[in-house]
């Protein structure tokens, strides 16, 4: 139907299920294919040797020959055979006692953070105890007393030992998920208990199970050679393990017969490097944190021409293309962005969640970590372009020249450092170090935002969230800077502090003449504050105004829409509409305009073939809109508005119910390519 | 204040629960220890270290196993742990004396100094992430981290101290080292200890590097990370201030809690190199059948893990101030 494509899931490709991850990393490849190695090598022992592993009927201390491949032990059995039979209990210690380990680490760490109160206290204090407790000579006193009887034992008493750790780590896993929503919603519906946690809760936690099995197989295999090669456990069995103690109990390397040892201790190694890679390669999956860095960028265009530069603007972005690398493929999530700040100017950036502003801001002032990446165009901060500073020339230019208050102001502040000294070290890294002049400012600071001096000495977490971000705020004012970047300072907080804070920031900045981008989804915030607003759609700017002029005359039918979304303060009860249908995926190539699939004013023939430009609407005010192209005939455009007006009737009555809220306000996501 | 009570309070019940163990394994055997001792004994064995045997094990009759139990803990306080039967009658508590110094100089220092050197190289591979080398040393620490102590302390002596004989083979010190203490002693001390200090700094040094290097790829995406790099701090200030501080807190607990397996693989070491520390006689305590000797080992290796670990709790109090405000 049209050119733009339905916003679509992230392909499903191969390479981008779980699976199709784990076998992407060499590590996981390496340690699958070595237990492979090893687990064919115990199923076929029989294969690959003749002889029984206990059988003495060779002589003592063979060399290397066709018949022996390994040569012979002390006791004339053939190590071969010893070594391939040898994997077979080994694995057999592995992963058995690592199955019980994790069964009983799924058990007590499940349990205590679904049951919680008394039970959890109990189950903590027996894990901590366990944990403590020094593993391996616990289990050389156990095993001690139960000598002999073959390798169960030994297995048993490792795996009722081997629990602890991974107990821990279960449980605060889950109680972590034990906070989320279906969780809670699966309490409330009165589903039991065991349901809850074998059927909500097990399956969001198999990574971690899953890393968990591993690395108890890990500490299995490294007890069990330990304990044998001290001669605990039953030392007529053929483990790795027991090799290395007859090895070393007959003198294998004073004889000369140095394999004798290295071969079962290398195996042992191995297997547990195996399992160690397994461990480490699901972590990683189950962990995105862990993994990333991995995918690459193509590195910057810088854009084509120097854009002409309006002589007194303070920052002017030029063609700015930015972008996410995602398994599919580079999700592009600010698509050729020109805007420009004037010094003392407060510019507003509005949009809906994923629409690219917070990516913009970060991008623009080179905060933008790793898998983002500036594909394109320029920043120019006073006639310097900042993403061409090396990285010292940058830090240099941070904070002094413009500074950033962040969307989580939360979690900005370092939790082992006072705010006294988070406060300084901004300044000092900008050469102010003298400690009357830091205490003076700093107290100034607190002053001008309405904390007391006092809070200087405290520590983040005893602020509220209302005095995290004032401090934040006076961190961002401390050098004067000519340009501070807000990215939604006021999200997380309650209206009245929110309030407060906003108009102190605009009487500071009115004081001082300094340039503020202030970015939210909150419009009628914006309209009421800035001297211009940029509106974002899908990572494009596609009106430029100044605030009363797109209050009273909004131009692009995006913006329209979006003012239409907020009811009035005064006048009668209407139904608000929010704008149906949702952006397009930022992963595919958008001809034409990205807002076509929603827009009610869509020119079909025109908005999804033309690549799109920004036109002048009226004086300073610009909109990326066909509407305003001079080139499109006037009668198109006239009978677009007018089946719009027809349809409007239609869509208050019906569409509201599968209209998508457009202004949510939402905590800020992690995950790249989404809400940035 | 509460923090540290609680964790006192979990110190106690621990060394309880020890010592409890302590006393219920060897009863849980079918069977009685003593008996089996006597068999491989075959009358080698002083009448009167069998009196101490059955003494230890409530085989004359002494009451109820209640009443054993409370006897048994009146004389782990008193520091009462029998004799041993291996080395009758040399009271069991000595042979402990004996072997603790070569254990905590031996594994206590190797531990600290294989905790620093893998958190600086975990800092660095965490920090660096991506390059070539901070990647690399990845998997090589999960290899060195697999290998079983012992094996490779063998290997070392094999190739190091019987091939090359650039060091002794055995023991703490040469027979007649000298007076203690004298420089000619510290000498033979040292030599004797560089094969044990190398076996166990590389097989223990991997697992420290990927603790903390997970836990500096968490704190590197931390928002206070992000707003630090755009105050234009210094690289030095960020890593030493934010990301070393950060990631520092949750490596010490983890430290904690893994010092019981990392001290009970580490002092296999001692046997490989007949050592004469704690490891060297619980190994010994094993294969002559010493119960009482054995016992006490387990308890003092607990006691010193123990310890070691009510140090770290310590060290985060003064390090994390949400701990001193009790919010964590």
């Amino acid at each position: 139907m049209t050119v733009i494509s339905a916003p679509t899931a992230p392909r499903r490709t191969w390479k981008n299920t779980a699976l199709g991850r784990f076998f992407s990393s060499p590590r996981s490849v390496l340690g699958a294919g070595l237990l492979t190695l090893f687990v064919l090598l115990a199923l076929l022992a029989p294969v690959l040797t003749p002889y029984r592993p206990n059988s003495m009927e060779f002589d003592a201390f063979m060399g290397f020959s066709a018949q022996h491949p390994l040569g012979t032990t002390a006791l004339g059995q053939d190590i071969f055979a010893q070594f391939v039979y040898g994997a077979r209990l080994t694995l057999l210690v592995g992963f058995v006692a690592g199955l019980i380990a994790t069964f009983l680490s799924v058990t007590f760490g499940l349990a205590a953070a679904y049951f919680g109160g008394r039970i959890d206290e109990a189950i903590n204090t027996l894990i901590n105890v366990f944990l403590v407790l020094p593993g391996l000579p616990l289990i050389i006193v156990a095993a001690a007393f139960i000598r002999g009887g073959g390798v169960w034992p030994v297995i048993l008493v490792i795996g009722l030992t081997g629990w602890a750790f991974g107990a821990r780590v279960l449980r605060s896993q889950a109680l972590a998920l034990r906070e989320r929503d279906f969780i809670a919603a699966a309490v409330v519906s009165g589903e039991g208990a065991l349901r809850i946690i074998f059927v909500e809760m097990l399956p969001n936690m198999a990574g971690l199970i899953a890393a968990n099995f591993f690395g108890a197989a890990l500490y299995a295999v490294l007890s069990e050679a330990a304990l044998s090669f001290i001669g605990v456990g039953d030392v007529s069995q053929v483990t790795w393990g027991t090799m290395l103690y007859w090895a070393q109990a007959k003198g294998a390397l004073l004889q000369g017969a140095w394999w004798w040892v290295a071969l079962p201790g290398l195996s042992i190694a191995l297997l547990g490097t195996s399992f160690a890679f397994l461990n480490f390669a699901v972590d990683e999956i189950s962990n995105p944190r862990l993994a990333g860095g991995r995918l690459n960028l193509p590195s910057r265009v810088p854009a084509a021409v120097a854009a002409p530069v309006a002589g007194d603007a303070l920052l002017s972005i030029t063609g700015l293309d930015v972008g996410y690398a995602a398994p599919t493929g580079v999700v592009r999530a600010v698509r050729d962005v020109t805007l420009d700040v004037q010094p003392g100017e407060l510019l507003g950036v509005a949009g809906e969640s994923g629409c690219g502003k917070s990516t913009l801001a970060f991008a623009a002032t080179r905060l933008l970590d790793p898998p983002g990446g500036v594909l394109g165009g320029s920043v120019r901060l006073a006639g310097r372009d900042l993403l061409a500073l090396s990285p010292e020339e940058l830090r240099r230019v941070r904070w002094k020249e413009f500074s950033i208050v962040f969307q989580a102001s939360m979690n900005v502040l370092n939790p082992v450092l006072t705010i006294r000294e988070q406060v300084y070290d901004a300044m000092q890294a900008h050469g102010v170090t003298d400690r009357d002049r830091l205490n003076t400012r700093a107290r100034e600071l607190f002053d001008l935002v309405g904390i007391q001096t006092s809070y200087l000495d405290a520590y983040p977490h005893q602020l509220s969230g209302g005095m995290k971000q004032r401090v934040v705020i006076a961190i961002a004012l401390a050098l004067e800077p000519k340009l501070i970047v807000m990215d939604e300072p006021t999200t997380a907080l309650d209206v009245v502090v929110q309030r407060q804070i906003l108009q102190e920031i605009n009487a500071v900045r009115k004081r001082l003449g300094i340039s503020i981008i202030f970015i939210t989804h909150d419009l009628s915030l914006l309209v009421e504050m800035s001297d211009r607003v940029a509106i974002m759609y899908a990572g494009e700017v596609v009106e430029l105004a100044p605030a009363h002029r797109l209050y009273a005359h909004p131009a692009h039918p995006y913006t329209q829409q979006l003012m239409n979304s907020f009811p009035p303060m005064t006048g009668p009860r209407t139904r608000r509409s929010g704008i149906p249908g949702r952006p397009p995926s930022l992963s595919a190539e958008i001809i034409g305009c990205p807002f076509f699939e929603r827009c009610n004013t869509r020119m079909p023939g025109v908005c999804d073939v033309q690549p799109l430009q920004t036109f002048p609407v009226a004086e300073n005010q610009t909109a990326a809109c066909f509407l305003y192209d001079p080139a499109v005939p006037a009668a198109v455009k006239e009978s677009a508005v007018k089946d719009s007006a027809d349809r409007a009737g239609v869509v208050r009555a019906g569409a509201v119910r599968d209209s998508q809220t457009v202004l949510a306000t939402r905590p800020r996501p992690s995950s790249p390519g989404g809400e940035s | 204040m509460l923090y540290l009570l609680r964790k006192l309070g979990i110190f106690v019940f621990t060394l309880w629960v020890a010592a409890t163990l302590n006393f219920i394994l060897p009863r849980l055997v079918p069977g009685d220890p003593v008996s089996v001792m006597l068999a491989k004994y075959q009358g080698r064995l002083d009448p009167s270290a069998v009196d101490a045997l059955k003494i230890a094990y409530g085989l004359n009759d002494l009451g109820s196993p209640v009443a054993q139990y409370f006897s048994y803990l009146g004389n782990l306080v008193r520091g009462d742990f029998g004799r041993s039967i291996s080395l009758f009658p040399t009271p069991v508590i000595d042979v402990v004396l004996r072997g603790l110094p070569y254990t905590l100089g031996l594994v206590g220092i190797t531990t600290i100094l294989s905790f620093l050197l893998g958190s600086a190289l975990g800092l660095y591979s965490g920090w660096r992430r991506g390059r070539a080398g901070a990647d690399a040393v990845v998997p090589a620490a999960l290899f060195l981290n697999s290998m079983p102590y012992f094996w490779f302390g063998l290997l070392l002596l094999y190739v190091f101290a019987f091939q090359l004989k650039w060091f002794p083979l055995s023991g703490a010190l040469d027979p007649f080292p000298g007076d203690a203490f004298s420089v000619g002693w510290w000498g033979s001390l040292a030599r004797h200890a560089v094969l044990p200090v190398l076996t166990i700094l590389v097989t223990s040094v991997g697992g420290w590097l990927i603790t903390m290097r997970n836990n500096v790829i968490s704190v590197a995406s931390e928002d206070y990370l992000a707003f630090a790099r755009a105050k234009g701090l210094s690289e030095r200030r960020i890593v030493n201030r934010y990301v070393l501080r950060n990631a520092l807190l949750p490596s010490f607990t983890a430290f904690g809690m893994s010092l019981g397996f990392v001290v009970g693989g580490s002092i296999l070491t001692e046997i490989v190199f007949s050592y004469p520390g704690l490891g060297y006689y619980l190994y010994q305590s094993v294969t002559n059948l010493d119960y009482p000797l054995m016992q006490a080992i387990f308890f003092f290796i607990a006691l010193a893990v123990l310890l070691a670990n009510l140090l770290v709790d310590l060290l985060n109090l003064i390090l994390d101030p949400r701990i001193r405000e009790g919010r964590v």
